[in-house]
């Protein structure tokens, strides 16, 4: 397993901005392939965040030699897909297809980014769709928690800041087509584009494919945006979200942490974390939910910390209105203990394994596959890496990890949140 | 066909083969056993598929299935917290990706793991198999964990909706009830109850054990003998459910008000059941009506932003099923308009039939769906388990063979049959602000 990954996969850069990660595996006449530009919503003008969201929703709404359904027919008609996603940095897409319709998707794939439509109507009905889909929120215990926590965490325009439904929903329907036709215009090209795929798939072919269809694209971004700000200075907040008619309450409880995925300290204290609320086997899990059954899913982990963002950790549960006091004093109990005494070396060696294996068992299909070398492409580090990644985490000792618990976490200071129905 | 020798296994049965996929009986206790060796990744599956759902529960009982599933994480006989091998950390502890689920006509308990650890997975399921502990004292919290599940899927309007339109449209058939149960039966079940379940479905003789991924055969089977050949089959016959669902004489109506923002719209058609040939033609007709943007209803409500969005799902069961469109409403969009479009596409396929070209879509649709059905040992065991749980697991290795066969009248004459109003059960979801 040392080189399994750096091996098999072929990294080139079939036109300047544009790198590719293919990865052939066992898998029979499947390909899953999955990419990113440096479109995302950082990258809208500051007073609308939401102009990238709807360029992203209008990229399979036609292109300028395709009406939708066209688009639409090309791919449904050889049973593939491409789907379109907006996040803070990026524009991500994903796709499948079946080996011999690679042509065909890709050719499409590079029209839709190159060359999308962007009519009025269309517009106007993916507003009311989006809109829709954000009032259907509102009624979601836990986004609307998720996104008190975030609110309270970090100020805005900071990437892991969260707008309001209400919020989101002003701004979404204040988009222009000009604004879009502008944000696509200025934005998008050739600079920071990976693309990966996986499967039943050969390196040339993906390249050359590639490289024909992206000749001549116009340069867009090439870096990634540099975080100028910092989370909130905030210390034990408490906020509860009413939503009636819930039976289950979402609970979040979390804190900045100030460090970012390429700090020293990030994978010890993310092993902590691990060892915290990781999965099943992990402490919380283990007590709230096994021990005392106060809860159905309980889970710690690190989130935010791309691209220098300094990051957060939180604990996320769902309680019954009725229990939730007593989930939440157990839950702080145990953050509590694991804060004041640390992990055991009996809990690090069970927890390093589990990642190796964890990483093993990923291989088994070509859609974490794909995603995985994005991500890995996404944050600027080499193959080798997705290689190097179990032996780091073999490499963290008991001492690194106790040290980042007293060091990042505050369990004083921990916010509070919770959106539901609440008991009398 | 391999040659008949490679496939003799001491003390096993060779019973038959498709798809890639051989059947074995474990002579001793007649345990089926299902392989299928695919190296590409250094990972294999192994699941424990049980012939016991949530059909073979009653009232006071309803969720007793999916309630013991989970008790069987609380330890068995060499697999437990005092002897410090609980199953979870034994399993977790090497990264093996290890659930349990509970369906109408199954319950499947399974381990991804890396190969050189499957022999861990099978001696725990052989464990469990006959020696769970299902304490008293485990109940009590497990109950209240299993409580807050049910509460969960309590705040999705759409798991309330689905609930309700089943519960109408199946009236005597234990269809009726949901997988999770009703609150006060998962709160009232007694351990006594749920022990004399396991002892009534839990053995060698109702079960199936599958492996899919890297391993090698002999040695996968031995340990299958090892681990599992211990059990002897049940002294009893496994009793058969024999509820049927009277017919249904004319269209019912549910509507659902709650606390909510947008409104969905459910209709469902009963449809028989999953082996039976029209199940082939149901499926390509819900490709067609709503699989993708240029599908009849998604072009007719999402696409002029009646709607956010929409799915149908029409599950193969042991027993009859049910067809159902739901449509997710944008906020100024009506109910009953959407529901009079989607009659009026029914409508319409029933008196004038489908396009070639439609056709054509849906069965690529499915082929694609069919071939990422075998990407990894895990998707492969997942759809087995469903075929499994039908009564024929080469439903699964046959399932594109009976697709490329159906044709244009098919597809029409599937609609004509099941799609009529007197079979139908059309559910509201009207959320109060």
């Amino acid at each position: 397993m040392s080189n399994y990954f750096s091996e098999k996969i072929v990294v080139d850069e079939p036109q300047t901005g544009l790198s590719t990660f293919v990865m052939p595996t066992g898998a029979k006449d499947v390909i899953t392939f999955a990419g990113s530009l440096l479109c995302g919503s950082l990258y809208s003008p500051k007073k609308n965040s939401e102009i990238s969201s709807l360029v992203a929703g209008m990229l399979d709404k036609g292109t300028n030699n395709k009406d939708k359904f066209e688009v639409s027919d090309i791919l449904e008609s050889v049973g593939a897909e491409i789907n379109f996603f907006n996040t803070a940095h990026h524009l991500q897409f994903t796709g499948y297809c079946l080996k011999n319709d690679l042509d065909t998707v890709l050719c499409l794939l590079a029209e839709q980014l190159r060359e999308p439509l962007f009519w009025d109507e269309e517009l106007s009905t993916l507003k009311k769709r989006l809109i829709g889909n954000l009032e259907r929120t509102k009624e979601d215990t836990k986004k609307q928690a998720l996104i008190t926590l975030l609110r309270e965490l970090y100020p805005p325009h900071h990437p892991n800041h969260a707008l309001t439904t209400d919020k989101k929903i002003e701004l979404v329907s204040s988009v222009s087509t000009k604004e879009i036709k502008a944000l696509h215009k200025n934005i998008y090209g050739l600079g920071g584009f990976n693309f990966s795929a996986a499967g039943d798939v050969s390196p040339d072919t993906i390249n050359h494919l590639l490289k024909e269809q992206f000749s001549g694209w116009k340069e867009g971004i090439k870096k990634p945006y540099q975080l100028d700000l910092k989370a909130r200075p905030v210390k034990a907040k408490e906020r509860r979200m009413p939503i009636p008619d819930k039976q289950s309450i979402d609970m979040y409880l979390g804190q900045a942490i100030g460090l970012d995925r390429q700090h020293k300290d990030y994978y010890p204290l993310r092993m902590a974390i691990y060892v915290l609320g990781g999965n099943f086997s992990a402490r919380l899990m283990q007590t709230v939910r096994d021990d005392a059954g106060l809860t159905y899913g309980i889970g710690s982990s690190v989130l935010g910390t791309n691209f220098g963002s300094d990051g957060y950790w939180s604990t996320w549960a769902t309680f019954a209105p009725a229990l939730l006091e007593k989930g939440r004093e157990m839950t702080q109990d145990q953050i509590k203990k694991w804060h004041n005494k640390g992990i055991t070396k009996k809990e690090l060696d069970a927890k390093k394994t589990t990642i190796t294996g964890t990483y093993q068992v990923g291989l088994d299909s070509t859609g974490g596959l794909a995603g995985r070398i994005l991500s890995n492409a996404e944050q600027g580090e080499k193959t080798e890496h997705l290689d190097e990644y179990p032996e780091i985490i073999k490499n963290i000792s008991l001492e690194m990890v106790n040290k980042t618990i007293k060091k990042y976490i505050k369990p004083k200071e921990l916010t509070f949140v919770a959106a539901g129905t609440f008991a009398d | 066909m391999p040659p008949k020798n490679k496939k003799k296994e001491p003390g096993f049965k060779f019973i038959k083969a498709s798809g890639g996929i051989e059947e074995y009986r474990l002579e001793s206790n007649n345990l089926r056993i299902l392989t299928l060796q695919e190296h590409s990744a250094p990972v294999a599956t192994f699941m424990v598929t049980y012939h016991v759902g949530s059909r073979n529960e009653a009232i006071g009982y309803t969720g007793a299935t999916h309630l013991l599933e989970h008790l069987m994480f609380k330890g068995s006989k060499k697999f437990n917290k005092e002897k410090n091998t609980a199953i979870w950390s034994e399993l977790q502890n090497v990264g093996a990706q290890i659930n349990a689920t509970t369906w109408n006509d199954r319950t499947n308990y399974f381990e991804v793991v890396p190969s050189e650890h499957l022999e861990r997975a099978i001696a725990i399921e052989a464990d469990r198999m006959r020696h769970a502990f299902l304490k008293d004292e485990d109940r009590q919290p497990e109950m209240t964990v299993v409580r807050n599940e049910f509460e969960r899927g309590e705040n999705s309007p759409f798991d309330v909706l689905d609930k309700n339109i089943w519960a109408t449209a199946y009236q005597a058939h234990p269809y009726h009830h949901s997988t999770i149960g009703w609150r006060s039966d998962i709160e009232n079940v007694s351990t006594k109850r749920l022990q004399e379940f396991y002892n009534m479905y839990y053995w060698p003789n109702n079960a199936t054990a599958t492996i899919i991924g890297d391993f090698e055969k002999k040695r996968a089977l031995a340990l299958i003998k090892k681990y599992f050949g211990v059990h002897p089959s049940s002294q009893h016959t496994i009793p058969e459910m024999y509820t049927e669902e009277p017919e249904q004489e004319g269209p019912r109506r549910i509507i659902v008000k709650r606390g909510g923002q947008t409104g969905i719209v459910g209709i469902g058609h009963k449809t028989p059941k999953g082996l039976n040939k029209d199940t082939y033609a149901l499926q390509v007709l819900g490709k067609i009506l709503t699989e993708g943007k240029v599908s009849r209803l998604y072009k007719r409500i999402v696409d002029p932003g009646l709607a956010t969005s929409l799915f149908m799902y029409d599950f193969p069961f042991k027993d009859c099923g049910m067809f159902i469109s739901y449509v997710f409403l944008t906020p100024e969009t009506d109910h009953s308009s959407v529901e009079e479009i989607v009659l009026k596409e029914y409508r319409q396929i029933i008196k004038e039939g489908i396009k070639q070209k439609d056709l054509n879509r849906a069965k690529a649709q499915i082929k694609a769906n069919v071939a990422f059905s075998r990407d990894g040992s895990y998707a492969v065991a997942s759809a087995l388990n469903e075929a499994i749980a039908i009564g024929d697991w080469t439903f699964y290795s046959t399932f594109m063979d009976h697709i490329i066969k159906v044709s244009r009248k098919d597809v029409q004459r599937a609609a004509e049959k099941y799609l009529t109003e007197d079979q139908s059960t059309t559910g509201w979801f009207v959320p109060q602000n």
